[in-house]
């Protein structure tokens, strides 16, 4: 049995219900953030970048190096995870893709432990690289497929991948935006924080700040997330559903409207 | 071993281990210093092997490395085959015998997990594996069928 991804509400017209999926949505994000000619990567369990990274690929971004970890036809290395790891070391990552189990106001993140550390009321599978990848890449873009305040709080209980560090460390990239199903945040370096860029169609500001753990923020501009076009499901929903159901089978049954 | 990145997480204070130094080439920034690690044992699966303990390994994974910083190092394979061949074979990475302590020949040997080429990943028997593995007794039915079975 497959069960489709709930469509995003956006309490407007049906028509609108069924158009497209959260993850369609954000997956039409990401893809705004890739730019043509960069080298851009995505690590494991990042099926929403990896679908907007190809995206971007198969239209505006045609000559950009794109690196799928565990995807056979986006993985060119012979030394296995080290030598990705080293490449990026190397800061030849412009882009690359993180999230968090706990995200917070400043754009920290949290993937060891809620609670006391020692007695962790939750223990999430631990920060891998995400404590090297959150300084390296010229931009980091933080996802996460549901919002809620459990997951948007104030202050992370650990941090392993600070948003700032003081000026002595090496730190040539860093947070550049976080995509949720309800907003777009970006990170505001002179302040340390995530304001809000966008919200999705049909989200108040309202209901955005019901569901973060943090008072949101907002930009000066801050306005409405573009919808996905017409272009863009069709080839989400063919091309780059049929490439990421190589390596995610079960995402690709269920988070697609078509 | 140097690391990038860390400096200013929470590592610095959970990994008493993990030390900050100033880098000696740019002594205006601070690196973080990480202990290697030597597992007394690597168990590894190789897609091919020779007798004399040469591996045919995923270009993808981390066994080559892995089997570098072991004190023991016991391969299974697919199939064993002649070194002519092993080198012929497109796919994967070499690791030399000299690596290698001990080789078994155990075709299946990576199941419930996939070799690139010869088998896929079994998802319903990891999660079969998964819940049998919450207690003593399902996990001895799963041996019993799948391993000794």
């Amino acid at each position: 049995m497959t069960r489709r991804s709930s469509a995003i509400l956006t309490g407007t017209s049906t028509a609108d219900v069924a158009r497209y999926t959260k993850e369609e949505l954000m997956a039409c994000v990401v893809a705004r953030e890739v730019r043509d000619g960069e080298t851009v990567a995505v690590g494991t369990l990042a099926a929403i970048p990896a679908c907007g990274v190809l995206l971007a690929h198969f239209t505006h971004a045609p000559r950009a190096t794109v690196i799928i970890i565990n995807h056979p036809d986006y993985w060119p290395f012979r030394g296995g995870s080290k030598e990705f790891y080293d490449f990026a070391q190397r800061g030849k990552l412009d882009l690359f893709f993180l999230s968090g189990g706990q995200i917070d106001r400043h754009g920290n993140l949290n993937l060891i432990t809620v609670g006391d550390h020692e007695r962790p009321d939750v223990r999430f599978p631990g920060g891998a690289g995400a404590a090297m990848l959150y300084y390296l890449p010229h931009r980091v873009v933080v996802f996460r497929a549901d919002h809620s305040p459990r997951i948007f709080v104030e202050r992370v209980d650990t941090v392993t991948s600070p948003g700032s560090t003081p000026p002595d460390v090496v730190r040539p990239g860093g947070p550049w935006k976080t995509v949720t199903p309800l907003c777009v945040f970006r990170y505001d370096r002179g302040s340390a924080a995530l304001v809000v860029e966008s919200l999705h169609p049909g989200v108040s500001r309202e209901e955005l700040g019901r569901r973060t753990g943090f008072a949101p923020t907002y930009d000066g501009a801050a306005g409405v997330t573009p919808e996905p076009t017409d272009a863009e499901l069709e080839l989400l929903r063919t091309r780059v559903k049929d490439t990421v159901a190589r390596i995610y089978p079960r995402f690709a049954m269920t988070a697609f409207a078509g | 071993m140097p690391v990038r990145g860390h400096v200013g997480s929470d590592y610095e204070r959970l990994r008493p281990e993990f030390r900050v130094i100033q880098n000696p080439w740019a002594p205006s920034e601070r690196v973080m210093l990480v202990p290697s690690i030597s597992p007394d044992v690597a168990l590894i699966h190789a897609i091919a092997a020779t007798e004399d303990g040469m591996l045919l390994l995923d270009h993808m994974e981390d066994d080559a490395l892995l089997a570098q910083a072991s004190r023991t190092v016991v391969a299974s394979t697919e199939r064993v085959v002649s070194s002519q061949e092993l080198r012929r074979s497109g796919e994967g990475v070499i690791l030399e015998g000299i690596h290698v302590t001990a080789l078994v020949e155990a075709p299946g040997g990576a199941l419930p997990t996939l070799v690139r080429g010869a088998y896929a990943l079994d998802a319903d028997r990891i999660r079969e594996y998964i819940a049998a593995a919450t207690d003593d007794a399902t996990f001895k039915r799963y041996l019993d069928r799948h391993i000794y079975g």
